[in-house]
C-alpha cells in the first residue's frame, strides 16, 4: 500500500507561497521558510516502519510548481493521501480534492489538521474527502487505521478507530467518536530524516544561525499550558504529552553526529520547564554535546524557565529562545490567558542575555479590543527590550483568529468578524472590527521591524561583541544579513493591505 | 492577574500543604487550575483548586518539588504575605446538566486529587467514587470529606504489615466500570497512560474519559 503525505504548493495571486506546516499558522511569502511538519514526518516514518511505501511529497519544500506536484502525484498514484488543513487553504483543499477524486476515484483521501479536526462535517460536504481525522495525533492514528484499510474492504463501515469522521457514502457520515491521545509519547518513532528529506528543511529558516539546522522531534506533543486563547493548542480534544529525556538526547547526539546538523531546533509548544529542562541540557553536557558546534533552540513562555535552569540551558550551548510576548498590557495578557504578567517579561531577558542566549520575540497587534494606547506601549516596550539588547529579534504577526480556536468562536460570538471568507484569514489583513483604524496597527508592524534598522539596535548588536562569544559575532555578520532580507519581506506582507 | 494574600497555610504531610489565598471577584468553575507565583519571583505553576467554587477563597493543594522554585517558595512564605494569582483557566470540570444523571469515577494520583476535591465540595448531590494513588498512608489528604464510602486509596509503599501495596492500576483490573457513566484522571502521565489502556481494554467509550496531565 503507497500513502503520500502530501503538501501541495499553494501560490497566491502575488505568486506567494502558502506555507502550510506544523498545523502553524499559515503565511504566504515570496521567499518562504521551510519549516519540517514534524508531526506527520514521524507518521510517516512510523508507517514506514510498518512496511507501507510512504511517498513524502512536500511540493514546497522541493521547489515544485503546482502542475509539476499535481502531476507527479497522479503519475505515483497512491492508495491514500494525507493533507494537512488549515483555514486560509480550506477552499484550495476542497477544490484540490475533488478535481483529484475525478482523476483517481478509488484513492482514499485523509485530510488531518486544526480546521477540518474542528469541523469534520464541512469538508466532508464540501469535498469528497474519505477520512478527516479529528485529532492532532496523526501518527497515533493513521497507524491504527491503515491496517484496517488494507485488510477490510468494508472499511468505511467497519473501521472502530476513535477520532475518524468517515464518508460511507455519497450521503452518509460515519463519526467515532473523540480520540483523545493517552499513549506515551515515546511509542511514536524519532522523524526518519533521510526518508523526509531533511536537507530540503535546513537552510532556508530564520530560527538557525547555523546551518545545516533541523527541527528536533518535538518532545511536548499539544502544550503543557494549553490555555491561550489565540492558540491552536487549547482545547478539550488536546492533552498534553512528554517525550522522555534520554529518547530526545539520543537523537540530538544522532542528529550531530550521522547528519552535521549545527543547529536543533525543537518547536514544540512549550518546551520542558524545571527539572525537566535542567535534566535534558545536563545529558547534553555530559555527552559533551555541547562542544559539537551545534547550537540548541526551544520555545518557552515567560515566568516558566527560572535562573537555575536558563544557567545550564546556556552552559548546554542552548541559544536561541522563542518567546510570545503577544502585547505589553496586562489587560490584553489576562485576556489571552496568558498567564504572565509584564513586570516579569523584563527581568526573565535580562537572566537569559546575561548567560548569552538570544531571546527571540513573537508579537502580535490587531487585537479586536486593542487601543492606541496599548498598542503604543507595546511597541515601545519591544523598542526598549531591542535596544537595551535584552531581546536579539521579532517576528510580528497580524492577530487573526482562527481554526475555531477560543479567540476565534469569541470574534464570532462577539460579532466583530469582518469577514467569513476563509480566504482572508491568511495574515495579511486584520479581519475584525478595532477601537482604531487597522492603519494603525500596519503603522506599528513597520515600526517594530524597523527597530532592526535602527542605529541604536546595531550599535548593541556591535557591543555585544565585547562578550567575546562567537554567536553574538556570527550574529550580528551573518544573520544580520539573512534578517535583514527577511524584514523587507514581512513588512511588505503584513502592511500590503493597508488602504493608503 | 490579581495580588492575593496569604490566607492560612495548613500542612497535611512534611510536604504537602493546603494554601488558602484571597479569592476577590473571581468567577470560578470547580476543578479549573490557576498560574501562581510569589511576587517578583518571575516564574509561576499551575495548581488545580482544591477548594469549592463557592468559597469566599480559593485553595491549593501543593507538594513541595526538590529544587522546585515555586513549590518551595510558597511553602515557606508567610501568612499575610501575597502572591501573584493569574486565571482561573481550563476545562478540566463537570458541566452542570450532567451532575444529576451521571456517575462518575474520579482516579487520581497524589495531589492529583485537587480538582476532585473540588468538584465534591462544589456539587453536594454528586454521585461518585475515588481512586487514589499515594504512596504511603499519611498521603490521603482530608479523605473525611469524602464521605460514604467513596474513596478508595491505593497505597504504593504501605507500612510494614498494614497492607500489601496496591497501585491504582492494580485496583483498576479489579474494579467494574460499568457503572460509571464518565470518568475523570488527573495525576501524572503514566498514571494516566496506562489506566486508561485498562478503561479502554474493558471498552469504556474514550469519549467520556477526561484527563489532566500533571507536568
Amino acid at each position: 500500500m503507497k500513502i503520500a503525505i502530501s503538501y501541495p504548493p499553494i501560490f497566491n495571486a502575488l505568486g506567494q507561497k502558502a506555507m502550510v506546516s506544523q498545523n502553524r499558522n499559515v503565511q504566504f511569502f515570496k521567499k518562504p521558510t521551510y519549516l519540517l511538519p514534524v508531526i506527520h514526518a514521524q507518521a510517516a516514518t512510523w508507517l514506514n516502519e510498518r512496511g507501507y511505501e510512504v511517498f513524502w511529497d512536500d511540493g514546497n519544500s522541493q521547489l515544485k510548481n503546482f502542475q509539476t506536484w499535481f502531476e507527479d502525484l497522479i503519475v505515483k498514484n497512491p492508495d491514500v493521501i494525507v493533507f494537512e488543513s488549515t483555514t486560509p487553504v480550506m477552499k484550495f483543499y476542497w477544490n484540490l480534492i475533488n478535481r483529484y477524486k475525478v482523476i483517481k476515484p478509488n484513492c482514499i483521501i485523509i485530510l488531518t489538521g486544526f480546521h477540518s479536526m474542528r469541523k469534520p462535517e464541512e469538508s466532508l460536504e464540501n469535498s469528497t474527502v474519505d477520512i478527516v481525522i479529528k485529532s492532532n495525533h496523526i501518527d497515533f492514528i493513521l497507524v491504527r487505521i491503515l491496517d484496517s484499510i488494507k485488510n477490510s474492504p468494508d472499511w468505511r463501515n467497519t473501521l472502530s478507530v476513535e477520532g475518524l469522521a468517515i464518508r460511507v457514502s455519497p450521503e452518509i457520515i460515519r463519526n467515532t467518536g473523540n480520540f483523545v491521545q493517552v499513549e506515551p509519547l515515546d511509542n511514536s518513532p524519532i522523524v526518519n530524516r533521510k526518508l523526509v528529506s531533511w536537507k530540503n528543511y535546513a537552510y532556508e529558516n530564520g530560527n538557525f544561525l547555523r546551518t545545516p539546522g533541523t527541527y528536533a522531534t518535538s518532545v511536548i506533543r499539544d502544550c503543557m499550558f494549553g490555555k491561550c486563547t489565540f492558540c491552536r493548542y487549547n482545547g478539550p480534544e488536546l492533552t498534553f504529552s512528554k517525550m522522555s529525556i534520554s529518547k530526545s538526547v539520543e537523537e540530538y547526539e544522532n542528529l550531530i553526529d550521522e547528519y552535521g546538523v549545527r543547529e536543533i531546533f525543537d518547536d514544540s509548544g512549550v518546551w520542558y520547564r524545571g527539572k525537566d529542562a535542567q535534566e535534558f541540557a545536563n545529558e547534553i553536557i555530559k555527552r559533551n554535546l555541547h562542544k559539537r558546534g551545534t547550537y540548541f533552540g526551544i520555545n518557552t513562555r515567560f515566568e516558566y524557565l527560572d535562573e537555575e535552569t536558563i544557567k545550564i540551558l546556556a552552559a548546554a550551548n542552548f541559544r536561541f529562545i522563542l518567546l510570545g510576548l503577544e502585547a505589553a498590557d496586562n489587560y490584553t495578557l489576562d485576556r489571552l490567558n496568558k498567564g504572565y504578567q509584564i513586570e516579569n517579561v523584563e527581568k526573565t531577558l535580562q537572566l537569559m542575555t546575561k548567560y548569552g542566549l538570544h531571546p527571540h520575540l513573537t508579537i502580535m497587534v490587531g487585537y479586536y479590543w486593542q487601543t492606541k494606547e496599548q498598542l503604543d506601549l507595546t511597541v515601545e516596550t519591544v523598542k526598549k527590550f531591542m535596544f537595551k539588547g535584552l531581546a536579539r529579534t521579532l517576528q510580528v504577526t497580524l492577530c487573526t483568529p482562527l481554526d475555531f480556536t477560543p479567540y476565534h468562536q469569541e470574534c464570532i460570538r462577539n460579532k466583530v468578524l469582518l469577514t467569513s471568507d476563509y480566504d482572508d484569514f491568511d495574515m495579511s489583513k486584520i479581519i475584525v472590527k478595532t477601537p482604531i483604524p487597522h492603519s494603525e496597527y500596519y503603522k506599528a508592524v513597520r515600526k517594530l521591524y524597523s527597530i532592526s534598522y535602527s542605529p541604536k539596535f546595531i550599535l548593541r548588536q556591535v557591543l555585544f561583541l565585547f562578550k567575546f562569544r562567537v554567536r553574538d559575532w556570527e550574529f550580528l555578520f551573518i544573520y544580520g544579513i539573512r534578517a535583514l532580507r527577511r524584514v523587507r519581506q514581512h513588512i511588505f506582507n503584513l502592511t500590503r493591505n493597508e488602504i493608503k | 492577574m490579581t495580588i492575593s494574600n496569604i490566607l492560612d497555610r495548613r500542612y497535611l504531610t512534611e510536604d504537602t500543604f493546603v494554601l488558602r489565598v484571597e479569592r476577590h471577584s473571581k468567577i470560578i468553575k470547580a476543578g479549573q487550575c490557576f498560574s501562581i507565583g510569589t511576587r517578583n519571583l518571575g516564574i509561576n505553576r499551575e495548581y488545580s483548586m482544591y477548594s469549592s467554587s463557592s468559597d469566599e477563597w480559593i485553595e491549593f493543594l501543593i507538594r513541595k518539588i526538590d529544587q522546585g522554585a515555586v513549590s518551595t517558595e510558597l511553602g515557606d512564605i508567610q501568612i499575610g504575605k501575597s502572591i501573584e494569582v493569574h486565571g482561573p483557566f481550563g476545562e478540566f470540570c463537570l458541566s452542570e446538566e450532567t451532575i444529576t444523571t451521571n456517575k462518575f469515577l474520579f482516579i487520581a494520583s497524589g495531589v492529583g486529587i485537587a480538582p476532585f476535591s473540588s468538584f465534591v465540595k462544589s456539587f453536594s448531590n454528586l454521585d461518585y467514587s475515588i481512586v487514589h494513588g499515594i504512596r504511603y498512608e499519611n498521603e490521603k489528604y482530608e479523605y473525611q470529606q469524602y464521605i460514604g464510602n467513596r474513596y478508595f486509596p491505593c497505597i504504593s509503599r504501605p507500612k510494614e504489615r498494614s497492607g500489601r501495596p496496591m497501585r491504582v492500576t492494580d485496583y483498576l483490573k479489579t474494579l467494574s466500570v460499568a457503572n460509571y457513566s464518565k470518568i475523570y484522571l488527573c495525576g501524572n502521565q503514566s498514571m494516566i497512560t496506562d489506566s486508561v489502556e485498562i478503561l479502554k481494554a474493558k471498552n469504556f467509550l474514550a469519549s467520556e474519559i477526561f484527563t489532566e496531565v500533571f507536568f
